[in-house]
């Protein structure tokens, strides 16, 4: 066993010398990284930086200014705050830096729970369906089929239409969208995986069904998953915030990114900041995970080496 | 197996689909909303509560031995119908046609679901294929030019292009469109400013030329031509490119990205080294030959474009404020008009599903490769 350690060893050292080459080769991947790793940062420090109720306090007199030395919007319609406020302030007087800052925890914390619900779903009836085949398999795809023939946001706001608008809702319709997508990834995954002959071995030495799967063939799939959940988060944020700016938001204070660009709709003429920032912190949110997924797509998959 | 065997097993695959669609919305709406939704369009201020009983019932929606209304309003068990039993009602009269009437504001109870939408389809369509003209002319192109100069500068600019795309809100970038073109470059002369002169409206179609084009097909491009009124057909064409860039943007990241990795894969093949070992120039090996083969691929990804631009019309159309079915759709919405919303999804998937049935048996047409 001691002479065979430092073998692999050497493997991993050169697979890593081999990743982080890969790395520069693609430095947008590292744009990637700083930014998904900046808005989780912001996220978990958005508690201390700014109060967590301040945004269930209006303010009215303060609605819709701009005070920022740095930048004017060069038009005559744009009212002054008293004070200086880098963002402005909303339609209901917040400080709209603010509210961005306390929104970026509850956008992610959504679509954390979405992907990782939707791989749990994914992974379980994706591995049963591709290993017990036949009608389970058949079953299983013709109703992924049916979630698949909808655009997403359609049935998401059906969902919400139906059970009333929070939270959980909206966590719950959009996870109700995005489970399929697993499903099939993780059954083609383990469908050619459960050729290879390490698993006739495992079979050969008496292992169990269920754990050949689940111990085994799951584990060996898992990079192609990660790189798609790692591209989903931002996928997820988009479509959040799409289904709350179409006002299928719990309610209209939330500091929800869509919802806070969707109190800019009718504004945008007089505070273009209201839309300009909430859709401008989604996009740098979005773009990082999906660098990173695409980067990390590059690294992991054996078949774009060389 | 033959391709029209294939052709006929994916036929019914699909109209079970469909069907287990309808099953999950008529589940979703009749069976979790109340009851009472049902009747909502029909109901008019002076029936009485008898009347309201007998319409129930016709309906069916309430049992035959409900005693009143009153005992339907309150959810009494003898009087209500099982789902399943409504949905075989339901799908009798939608597969004669009869979609119930609508509940949309001005019009409710007065015109058939089927009416409404399909007068407001064609614009959406119109929309959506301006989208996909879009995807397909500049995805295509980025794509190529991102795999022939893999990690180089036009790699990582197309790359930007496409992850961008597919990671920018599409309201957002509706927006930010308008308040540029709106705010600070102001062409309106060219009439691209959707209304340079009434902000309030940003549907330059609906309010530049009232009355001067019947609306015969509701596609405002195809009416400015039919009715050989080119001035309003080039204006309504004008007037739809801001809300076609916003549609396409997230379609044209995703085509970006399919066509350079199957052109990175094509151009991996021994066959392109023996086209350039022949002494192919590299243009003719890229255009003539690696293409082709990376085309292929390319095409069956139509299916989850389409769902893209249909998905993204709902968004768009309010950004745009444009009088098509996504617009309406969430004007259903906030009214509970569960007719609107159960025709709107069944033929976007319908549409979705046929696209894909398309693309399938085109691809296996094309590639002599596929066997069934």
């Amino acid at each position: 066993m001691t002479e065979i350690e430092p073998v692999t060893k050497v493997e991993r050292s050169a697979d890593l010398r081999y990743a982080l080459h890969l790395f520069r080769q693609n430095p947008l991947v590292l744009v990637g990284l700083t930014l998904a790793c900046g808005s989780i940062a912001v996220a978990l420090l958005s508690p201390f930086l700014v109060n967590p109720n301040s945004w269930q306090i209006t303010h009215p007199a303060l609605k819709n200014c701009w005070n920022n030395g740095l930048f004017g919007w060069g038009n005559p319609n744009i009212a002054a705050c008293p004070t200086v406020h880098a963002l402005g302030t909303d339609s209901y007087g917040r400080d709209l830096l603010s509210m961005i800052v306390l929104a970026i925890p509850l956008d992610l914390q959504i679509a954390f729970e979405v992907v990782i619900s939707a791989v749990v779903i994914g992974v379980v009836f994706g591995a049963i369906a591709s290993y017990a085949g036949g009608i389970v398999d058949e079953v299983i795809l013709r109703v992924t089929d049916i979630f698949l023939a909808v655009p997403g946001i359609l049935l998401a706001i059906v969902f919400l239409v139906v059970f009333g608008k929070s939270i959980g809702i909206l966590t719950a319709a959009v996870v109700v969208i995005w489970w399929p997508t697993y499903v099939r990834l993780v059954r083609s995954q383990v469908l050619s995986e459960k050729e290879r002959p390490y698993v006739e071995g495992l079979r050969a030495m008496g292992a169990g069904r269920l754990r050949i799967l689940f111990r085994h063939i799951v584990p060996n799939s898992i990079y192609p998953i990660m790189v798609q959940a790692t591209l989903d988060i931002g996928s997820v944020i988009l479509t959040i915030s799409a289904l709350t700016f179409i006002g299928l938001s719990p309610s209209p204070l939330l500091p929800e990114l869509g919802n806070l660009a969707s109190l800019g709709g009718q504004y945008f003429f007089t505070a273009p900041w209201l839309i300009v920032f909430p859709g401008l912190t989604i996009l740098l949110i979005s773009l990082g995970f999906n660098l990173l997924g695409d980067g990390l797509r590059d690294i992991l998959d054996p078949r774009l080496r060389r | 197996m033959k391709l029209y065997e294939y052709a006929i097993r994916r036929i019914l695959l699909m109209g079970l689909v469909l069907l287990g669609l309808s099953l999950l919305m008529f589940y979703l709406t009749r069976g979790f909303l109340p009851p009472s939704f049902a009747l909502a369009p029909y109901i008019t201020p002076r029936m009485n509560s008898a009347e309201k009983l007998a319409l129930a019932q016709s309906l069916g929606v309430a049992t035959q031995s409900c005693p009143s209304f009153q005992a339907f309003s309150s959810y009494q068990p003898s009087c209500l119908v099982p789902v399943y039993e409504q949905y075989a009602g339901w799908l009798g009269n939608v597969l004669k046609g009869d979609w119930g009437l609508t509940l949309l504001p001005g019009i409710a109870g007065t015109q058939t679901t089927l009416s409404v939408f399909f007068s407001r389809f064609p614009f959406t369509a119109e929309l959506a294929i301006m989208g996909a003209i879009l995807t397909i002319l500049i995805g295509i192109p980025l794509g190529i030019v991102s795999a022939t100069h893999n990690n180089k500068l036009p790699d990582h600019l197309s790359r930007i292009v496409s992850l961008g795309g597919y990671s920018i809100p599409q309201f957002w970038f509706g927006y930010v469109l308008l308040i540029i073109f709106v705010l600070y470059v102001r062409v309106g002369g060219l009439g691209l400013l959707p209304g340079s002169g009434a902000l309030a409206t940003t549907c330059a179609i609906c309010f530049r030329h009232p009355g001067t084009v019947s609306a015969a097909t509701g596609a405002p491009i195809l009416d400015g031509l039919l009715a050989g009124n080119l001035r309003y057909a080039w204006d309504s064409l004008v007037a739809m490119i801001l809300p076609a860039i916003t549609l396409s943007i997230t379609s044209i990241g995703a085509l970006t990205r399919i066509v350079r990795s199957s052109m990175l894969e094509v151009l991996r093949q021994d066959y392109m080294l023996l086209a350039r070992s022949k002494g192919l120039t590299d243009r003719v090996v890229i255009y003539r030959q690696a293409l082709r083969n990376a085309l292929l691929p390319a095409v069956t990804v139509a299916g989850l474009l389409t769902a893209f631009l249909f998905g993204g019309v709902v968004v768009i159309e309010i950004v745009f404020d444009l009088p098509g079915v996504g617009y309406t759709s969430l004007q259903a919405v906030n009214v509970f008009d569960i007719n609107f919303i159960e025709l709107y999804v069944l033929v976007t998937a319908l549409i979705i599903v046929v696209t894909n049935l398309a693309v399938d048996i085109i691809y296996a047409k094309l590639d002599p490769r596929i066997r069934y």
